[in-house]
């Protein structure tokens, strides 16, 4: 490679300067008022994204064809089936386990501290993961519903296997979820053991840590990590991982605790979004509970 | 025909990057196709359709990507720019010679998106951004570029001598 740098020919012809010109101010537009831009730029691209996923839904809809396809007639036919369906059965029950033995637990506490019972019924909407993530920045998956099936932005993405992540961005037919393993997703975690809440947030290693937790608490190799249900999104008690590490620093004020997710990030098809983590009659009914002139606050 | 040729080429390249292409990245850092198909575009043709390819590749790369939405949209415009000015200075057209120019617009554009998504949660992790993502997607980026303008160059269209 030899030359040197020519301005002439960078600033060419008219339709060059005008172009690059055009380009400079909408970036400085985009830099000096961010929201709005990223508002209008949205709202453009809106019956774009709906067009766009047609091809996209095409492109999976042959691609999952394809693998299935491969999966069955070329490795290990029939196996292979009886592996897929036996590994979605065990997380499945394993989520189950999860859920009924945290629901045992909430249940037996509000039935002893504040003699009432809740509908903890959760309200999901099942999507299909029809693409993945554009960008080796973000860990997200293309959802196939979006706000036409009610899907907001800050909802909490779940499959039976335990919590996946967060709608970030919607259009009319799609959404994007980012995932738990993203540094930018935070979700509010306890260890289920010792009701240690903390930070549950992913690392650029592609690891989840969950942050925060009580310099004296047990936690210890091996403890589930549920969702606290204290923040919007996600209902309480939905496995999140295993924790696999404990860090306790002099230096810091609380331990931090490595997490092997449940959820397979890789493998996913299906999830559930959240569209709401407790009934509307639950929340009523906890609601009057709690201003009744005979109730009392529960003692920790 | 033109426009309908890139449009439609387009659509096909992003769904294949947002669903087979996932599987196919080595060492989980995957090319952006987008990125080199708008620095190709401007390495090939100027600055003006690089620009053009850029934007519209940027703009449904946002529409389906989860950090703010036109970062893709300027980055893309931006390298496609680079690229046919990068391209304006070089003698030599040889498809390898796409490989450095390239490289750079990816470390370019991978610093917008690094300052983006990691800024605040620490030197360790921005420098794990830096050495596990940034630096591999370029050369994957660089590599991919060479290929692409090796096969375009071939089979697509007659390569214009310097």
């Amino acid at each position: 490679m030899r030359g040197r740098f020519r301005p002439g020919v960078f600033w060419g012809s008219g339709v060059k300067r005008a172009s690059v010109a055009l380009l400079a101010v909408a970036f400085v537009v985009f830099a000096l008022l961010p929201r709005q831009s990223q508002f209008l730029l949205h709202q453009i691209g809106q019956p774009f994204a709906d067009l766009v996923a047609i091809p996209i839904e095409g492109m999976a809809m042959l691609d999952r064809d394809l693998r299935e396809w491969w999966m069955r007639h070329i490795a290990l036919q029939g196996i292979s089936e009886q592996n897929h369906e036996l590994r979605e059965k065990i997380r499945q029950l394993t989520g189950e386990v999860n859920q009924l033995r945290e629901q045992a637990l909430t249940g037996e506490r509000l039935a002893a501290l504040l003699e009432f019972q809740t509908d903890e019924s959760v309200r999901t909407v099942a999507a299909k993961v029809i693409g993945r993530s554009l960008s080796n920045w973000y860990q997200g998956v293309i959802l196939n519903k979006g706000e036409d099936g009610g899907i907001r932005e800050q909802m909490g993405v779940i499959t039976p296997a335990g919590a996946v992540g967060r709608i970030v961005r919607t259009s009319g037919a799609t959404s994007i979820a980012l995932l738990a393993i993203d540094p930018n997703v935070a979700i509010a975690g306890m260890i289920q053991r010792t009701r240690d809440e903390g930070i549950v947030q992913g690392t650029s290693q592609g690891l989840v840590r969950m942050k925060y937790l009580p310099p004296l608490s047990s936690v210890k190799k091996g403890d589930s990590v549920v969702t606290s249900g204290l923040t919007g999104g996600f209902p309480r008690g939905v496995l999140i991982g295993e924790v696999s590490r404990v860090e306790e620093s002099e230096d810091s004020l609380f331990q931090t605790a490595e997490i092997v997710p449940a959820v397979q990030f890789r493998q996913l098809d299906e999830v559930l979004i959240v569209i709401s983590p407790r009934s509307p009659e639950a929340m009523i009914s906890l609601e009057q509970a709690l201003v009744s002139p005979g109730h009392q606050n529960p003692t920790p | 025909m033109k426009i309908s040729a890139y449009a439609v080429f387009i659509l096909f390249l992003f769904s294949f990057q947002a669903t087979v292409f996932y599987f196919l990245s080595p060492f989980g850092i995957q090319p952006d196709l987008c990125l080199v198909l708008a620095c190709l575009v401007g390495f090939r043709t100027g600055q003006v359709p690089g620009v053009i390819v850029g934007f519209c590749l940027g703009f449904i790369q946002d529409l389906f990507s989860a950090g703010p939405f036109g970062l893709h949209t300027f980055t893309k415009a931006g390298v496609g720019l680079l690229a046919g000015v990068f391209a304006k200075n070089l003698a030599n057209r040889a498809s390898y010679a796409a490989f450095m120019p390239i490289m750079a617009c990816s470390i370019l554009s991978a610093i917008v998106f690094l300052l983006s998504s990691r800024m605040g949660m620490g030197l360790g992790e921005m420098l794990h951004g830096f050495s596990s993502i940034l630096l591999p997607q370029a050369i994957v980026d660089g590599l991919v570029a060479i290929v692409a303008n090796w096969i375009i160059g071939r089979w697509l269209v007659e390569v214009p001598s310097a």
